[in-house]
């Protein structure tokens, strides 16, 4: 079983805080949590809400209904009431309310705590017993939470958390909360665990110009920089950012830039650039909708065919996009290996749903051990940057290692130097181009889930996977035997003998895409991976949820 | 098939204002006792950032307008590293005029040598951000409009470590001034270098600037900004050339505190591979 608790409100009034509060002190007891963030782009008013839904059972993607709403206006009330699940619970932060429990949390934080910042400890301690739960794991979150703080501060919070409690026990509303114990306590997102995987591999320049959603990666970064040894740089704009991690790479350093649609765009040129000098660059391309500025804090996967795309002439590269925040971790550091084993641009592609969601896992690595480089450690006296090789990898060596390395943008010889020779050119171009050959025979295959012999197969990419994986089990429980790819490497593709096997078995393919023209289900085609498939699409900005997927799937 | 001649030689003008800029640099980095094997030329596009093909050094050579922010990584990755740009007036002050603005206020050790000839070369004779007003071009067909850009002064207005300009028919003070700012040390230096274009600047030619240039006297203090700025919006009859301001800013790279004890590239090579 689980329970969606959703926290509902204006920008700024603490719904991140209380949401954020309730993932940890869950955790904390042992459940499985998986939380999503709903707001707007502004920092104040409006309406947002965050979601925390806990289970028993692994939970892999957001709900859309509600069986505990906690309102912190009356606006988020209005709106949200209609979305309860029948016997939920509706809470209003206030002294009276239509439709919902009235529950005055700012003013008992306020008569509590002495002040209104804590209403979201009172909100925290309403909801766990409205849930039925003692107090205990929150009290111990909050001790935890805020240990460099006064005492004074954990004992307010813990009065207030008390309070909270005290008001929801003369409620008459209660939901019934999932078991505790057993899932694991360690929480992070996919922002977390790219930023860890590229510090722990030794990234030591980060560069952006800082723009949603991606900035969170860029924060956790500049927030471990002094711990790993990195230079985070807020460059002047994007085109900066792509020309500064260019160098820095030239310079023997693993370089990253974070960044999303928009500030992807502006840094095609560059990404162009690292293709031709064969600069191993990785760069984190954060989705969100477009075109132009969109919606810039909602979700999408739009940006696969700018990704695939970016960047004038023809050179290889690698794109990776995890599904879960565990494997944002593990292909965060094989991009980084990737792009520097074949001197090739990497990217990480993932969007504004996953790079916020909060589940519990097992801890994740964070001991430094940096990726080969592989940099020639003693160039030869007539060392010459990019010598012929039939894989397409010309020894690496960086400037200040004994030898001179000349990189242009233009067509260069082996040595580096400007050409206009064609025969050089050709022969450049096709050293190049050789690379994808290898990179291909490395990609990571698509992940099935489900049975290989299904009749209905659904096909996904990124971050779609979590709600993908929930519909797919349902289906199945419910009689309807289907299958599930989920491929976490989109570029170059490599199917496998399971995918290929599963493909050429289904009578129904459906590819489910956060866009409206089907992308990645295009370039399927373009590579003959597919003949023909359905089509399942959403671009209103919000994630797919998995009962959403079952309706689709069954209609 | 056709038998395609290899590039060697310069591609530059004969008369180029190039050469000497050239062939004084290589002198100046000998004098300013820099090994070679540690020093990076970055350069974006134009006829200045071919420069580095045409002499002994690690080469960077970029996109157009971006030298900067390649250098920038390029001293933060490894800032042992003796890192100087070589660009010219649209590289470095049209299509990467943010990145300039940038590099002045992070005060990064990179040494930035702009090869000022007002005029655009490898495209063939539009007007540049520093044409003179009324500079007639097949684009600008009835003349410049807009007011050139003066490098010099919002340099100094954003206190650049290092202000300087010179001129490429004056092989001594250009010596001069390039020694002096590659071996500035701490902080961002600009070093305008006018020059003629033979080909496609027939106002600003080689006469034209030698009549025009003056040596700052030794009484000028470079770090008197209020006399600098005076110095930097000089332009006409006389346009001062030499060493015009100085900052004690400190540099980017000594206030960051990760690269305090060792390079990045150090520190990576410490940490395990």
């Amino acid at each position: 079983m689980d329970v969606n608790v959703r926290i509902a409100g204006e920008a700024g009034q603490g719904v991140q805080t209380t949401g954020n509060l309730l993932v940890g002190a869950f955790a904390r007891a042992g459940m499985h949590v998986f939380s999503s963030q709903s707001y707007m782009s502004r920092i104040r008013g409006g309406m947002n809400w965050f979601d925390v839904r806990i289970g028993d059972e692994e939970l892999f993607s957001g709900r859309r209904r509600a069986d505990l709403l906690v309102a912190l206006t009356g606006e988020a009330l209005e709106a949200l009431r209609g979305q309860l699940a029948g016997g939920g619970v509706a809470l209003f932060d206030g002294s009276e309310a239509r439709g919902a429990q009235a529950l005055p949390f700012t003013d008992a934080a306020r008569q509590t705590g002495g002040s209104a910042v804590m209403a979201n400890t009172v909100a925290a301690g309403a909801v766990f017993t409205v849930l039925g739960l003692p107090l205990d794991d929150l009290s111990a979150h909050l001790e935890v939470l805020f240990k460099k703080k006064d005492r004074e501060v954990v004992e307010k919070n813990l009065l207030c958390a008390r309070r909270g409690a005290e008001l929801a026990a003369a409620l008459a509303g209660k939901v019934e909360a999932p078991g505790t114990g057993g899932a694991p306590r360690d929480v992070c997102n996919a922002a977390s665990a790219v930023g860890l995987a590229a510090a722990t591999a030794g990234v030591k320049l980060v560069t952006a110009y800082p723009m949603t959603p991606s900035t969170a990666v860029f924060a956790y970064l500049a927030g471990v920089a002094e711990e790993y040894g990195i230079v985070v740089e807020q460059a002047e704009d994007e085109i900066a950012a792509v020309n500064m991690i260019c160098g820095a790479a030239y310079a023997g350093v693993p370089a990253m830039a974070t960044t999303s649609g928009g500030g992807f765009a502006l840094m095609t040129e560059g990404v162009s650039l690292a293709g031709m000098m064969e600069l191993p660059i990785f760069i984190l391309v954060s989705q969100r909708p477009g075109p132009a500025t969109g919606l810039p804090t909602r979700t999408a996967q739009q940006d696969l065919n700018l990704v695939l795309h970016a960047g004038h002439g023809e050179f290889p590269r690698a794109i990776y996009a995890p599904g879960t925040a565990a494997q944002a971790y593990e292909l965060t550091r094989r991009g980084l290996q990737t792009a520097h084993k074949f001197q090739s641009p990497a990217f990480i592609l993932t969007d504004q749903y996953l790079i916020d969601a909060q589940t519990n896992g097992a801890a994740l690595d964070r001991s430094l051990r940096p990726i080969d480089l592989h940099v020639v450690a003693e160039p030869a006296g007539d060392y010459v940057r990019y010598a012929g090789a039939s894989s397409g990898v010309s020894p690496r060596a960086v400037p200040g290692g004994g030898a001179l390395v000349v990189c242009d943008s233009d067509e260069h010889d082996e040595a580096g130097h400007i050409t206009e020779d064609v025969r050089v050119r050709v022969r450049q171009q096709d050293k190049r181009l050789a690379k994808l050959e290898p990179m291909t025979a490395e990609a990571l295959p698509p992940q099935l889930h489900g049975p290989g012999d299904a009749a209905t197969l659904m096909i996904c990419w990124g971050s779609t996977y979590g709600p993908c994986r929930e519909a797919t089990d349902a289906l199945n429980a419910a009689g309807l035997p289907t299958g599930m790819l989920h491929f976490g490497q989109l570029w170059p593709l490599n199917v496998g003998r399971a995918a290929g096997e599963a493909i050429a078995r289904a009578k129904r393919i459906v590819c489910i895409e956060g866009n409206c023209t089907g992308q990645f289900a295009a370039i399927l085609r373009q590579q003959g991976i597919l003949s023909g498939c359905e089509l399942m699409t959403r671009y209103d900005g919000m994630p797919f949820t998995g009962e959403e997927i079952v309706e689709r799937i069954r209609s | 098939m056709i038998d395609w001649p290899v590039d060697a030689a310069p591609a530059w003008c004969p008369g180029c204002g190039n050469f000497a800029i050239l062939k004084t640099l290589d002198r100046a980095i000998e004098s300013a006792g820099i090994d070679r094997r540690n020093l990076v030329l970055v350069s974006g596009i134009g006829q200045a950032a071919k420069l580095p093909h045409y002499t002994s050094a690690n080469v960077f050579n970029g996109l157009h307008g971006r030298a900067l922010p390649a250098a920038t990584g390029i001293k933060l990755a490894n800032h042992k590293l003796e890192v100087v740009v070589t660009s010219g007036d649209g590289d470095m002050y049209g299509e990467g005029g943010n990145h300039f603005i940038h590099a002045v206020r992070r005060n990064i050790t990179v040494k930035a040598f702009v090869h000022n000839n007002q005029v655009y070369g490898l495209t063939k004779g539009q007007a540049s951000p520093t044409s003179d007003p009324g500079f007639v071009t097949k684009i600008q067909t009835g003349g410049v409009v807009s007011q050139p850009l003066k490098p010099l002064a919002l340099a100094i207005v954003h206190e650049c470590s290092f202000v300087a300009r010179s001129f490429s028919g004056d092989a001594d003070h250009l010596h001069e001034t390039m020694v002096a700012a590659l071996t500035h040390q701490g902080g961002f230096a600009l070093l305008d270098i006018l020059q003629p274009c033979v080909s496609f600047n027939r106002v600003n030619t080689f006469r034209w600037y030698r009549d025009r240039v003056r040596p700052v006297g030794e009484s000028h203090d470079p770090y008197d900004r209020a006399a600098a700025l005076e110095l930097a919006l000089k332009w006409g009859d006389e346009i001062p050339i030499g060493i015009i301001y100085r900052s004690r800013r400190a540099s980017f790279e000594s206030q960051t505190a990760v690269l305090a004890e060792a390079t990045l590239r150090e520190q990576l090579a410490s940490a395990g591979r």
